[in-house]
């Protein structure tokens, strides 16, 4: 544990140096503030590509062409986060032979820059995660989970900042009622807070902080036909989030979709479908000015 | 990559008037069979994999189609319920019937055609939950069928529902009691399978469901496929 908090504190101070450079640089060439959002959600242990007799996504996904398409657009773009929204064990062989360490060392070589917990993460109990999590040079982000009268205490955080480029983008995770999910015994005492009361307890601290987009990472699901809670309801119920990075059931979203928020502003949804077969993008540009009365142009 | 622009204005309340945020180019990228992949994760990997391959790429059976998972019944869902249905009972001798229940959710991948591995029951049954009997009064079937509705419908063997109710193979008007064969994750609630907490359980035994489907793809050799709708 002491040599993982040694090493992201000495990552953080790397990153602060690369900030200096990267605004010295974008105040002499006038960039754009452009914000580049990666993200997965379900992976399931999928570290392998799907098997080629598939009948559906014959040959896709797997880790290493994952990780291939991150580096090409940490390549060809300057600001660059990478998320998962969770259910990232228990599916293959993987999972029940290594217990989610191969898991967390791959996020780690693939740079994950946050997660949150997802149902699935907590299959092998708080004990197994926690060993799991040595591998993890990244935060877990769960601020509706509280985890304060069980082991995890103080191993998860509700949200973190992230500065890229200028910009200050604050992150926090929502996780999906346990109840009738999870055995009780895999997480105890854990207390679960009302996910959308939370979430906007989250986003609004986040806007205080004076952050310039708030993300949330959702392992609700997207939509139910009954009154659970979803990114969909969370979208409608909420104010100052601006994207849901989504999970949990599963949704393949040929693009994003929109909500309008309590204040009536836009919120943007997303989600990637399961096992890694897809990788999710979202560009966002910052310093272009406002060009038309309506809130939202889509072409 | 999808062509498209959103231009979201976060103007409203706490923002200064000049700040917006601009969405544009949002996609979802295939990893397709092609893409190009990092070595070196690969050699991360690999030692992981190879320690598994004795057991994982084992062969258990050969499939002749693609079972797939579609509710409110497809063929997965009838082989994986009538494997264990089969498996638990073909040697005991039951004074009242059973019928076996599992959960559409608890069936995590599909089968596709061609030679079945170890890894591949695995994946469609990654849980370690054991085979559980629970005996339930004849009373509660009505809130079973109306649950197996609700969800649109799980995996079922020996019993199938008909114009809103669940026929059960064998039961008559003398039995008071049903066997449910289950997982201890059903048993105990999961899934909101609240009923099953009204009966008693009769034993949550240390074989788990994957060594019983295990056990009955080995016995078949080539899976059987039954395509009937339990749920009409």
């Amino acid at each position: 544990m002491e040599r993982r908090k040694f090493i992201r504190n000495a990552s953080l101070g790397l990153t602060g140096l690369a900030f200096v450079h990267q605004g010295l640089g974008q105040a002499m060439n006038a960039k754009s503030k452009k914000l580049t959002i990666l993200h997965t959600n379900d992976t399931h242990s999928n570290i392998d590509p799907l098997p080629d007799n598939h009948p559906k996504y014959p040959g896709m996904g797997g880790v290493a062409k994952r990780h291939a398409l991150i580096k090409k657009i940490r390549s060809e773009e300057q600001h660059v986060l990478l998320f998962d929204a969770g259910d990232i064990f228990q599916g293959t062989p993987y999972f029940n032979t290594f217990k989610g360490h191969l898991e967390m060392k791959l996020m780690t070589a693939m740079g994950y820059d946050a997660a949150t917990m997802g149902n699935h993460d907590f299959d092998i109990g708080l004990d197994g995660f926690i060993d799991a999590q040595t591998h993890a040079d990244f935060p877990f982000l769960c601020s509706n989970y509280d985890f304060s009268n069980t082991i995890m205490e103080g191993k998860t955080q509700a949200h973190t900042i992230f500065y890229k480029g200028g910009m200050k983008i604050g992150v926090f995770g929502i996780g999906v009622n346990l109840e009738s999910l999870v055995p009780n015994a895999n997480y105890g005492k854990m207390i679960y807070k009302d996910p959308i009361e939370t979430a906007n307890q989250q986003a609004a601290t986040l806007t205080e902080k004076g952050c310039d987009i708030v993300i949330c990472l959702s392992h609700l699901g997207h939509e139910y036909k009954d009154d659970r809670p979803s990114d969909r309801l969370m979208a409608k119920n909420t104010r100052n989030i601006h994207l849901i990075l989504g999970g949990h059931s599963h949704t393949f979203l040929e693009k994003p979709v929109l909500e309008s928020n309590l204040d009536g502003v836009p919120v943007l949804i997303n989600q990637t479908g399961w096992a890694g077969i897809n990788l999710g993008r979202i560009d966002i540009d910052f310093d272009q000015k406002f060009v038309k009365g309506n809130s939202i142009k889509v072409e | 990559m999808t062509k498209m622009l959103w231009i979201i204005c976060i103007g409203a309340g706490l923002m200064s008037c000049s700040s917006h945020l601009v969405l544009h180019q949002t996609s979802l990228i295939p990893l397709s069979k092609e893409a190009v992949f990092v070595s070196e994760t690969e050699e991360v990997i690999k030692p992981y994999r190879d320690s598994m391959a004795t057991v994982m790429n084992k062969h258990v059976a050969y499939s002749p189609c693609n079972f797939v998972l579609e509710r409110p019944s497809s063929n997965l869902m009838n082989w994986v319920a009538d494997a264990l249905f089969v498996n638990q009972t073909k040697t005991v001798r039951l004074s009242q019937p059973a019928f076996c229940l599992l959960n559409f959710g608890g069936l995590r991948a599909t089968l596709n055609k061609g030679e079945i591995l170890m890894g591949d029951l695995y994946k469609l049954m990654p849980f370690d939950n054991t085979i559980t009997w629970v005996e339930i009064p004849v009373g509660l079937l009505p809130e079973i069928a109306a649950y197996l509705l609700k969800t649109g419908g799980e995996p079922l063997s020996n019993a199938y529902i008909e114009n809103g109710k669940i026929v059960v193979n064998g039961l008559n008007e003398n039995h008071s009691h049903v066997w449910i064969i289950t997982s201890d994750y059903l048993a105990n609630g999961g899934d909101n399978m609240l009923f099953f907490k009204k009966g008693s359980t009769y034993s949550s035994k240390t074989t788990t469901l994957r060594d019983a489907l295990i056990e009955e793809a080995t016995y078949q050799e080539n899976l059987l496929e039954i395509i009937d709708k339990r749920i009409r």
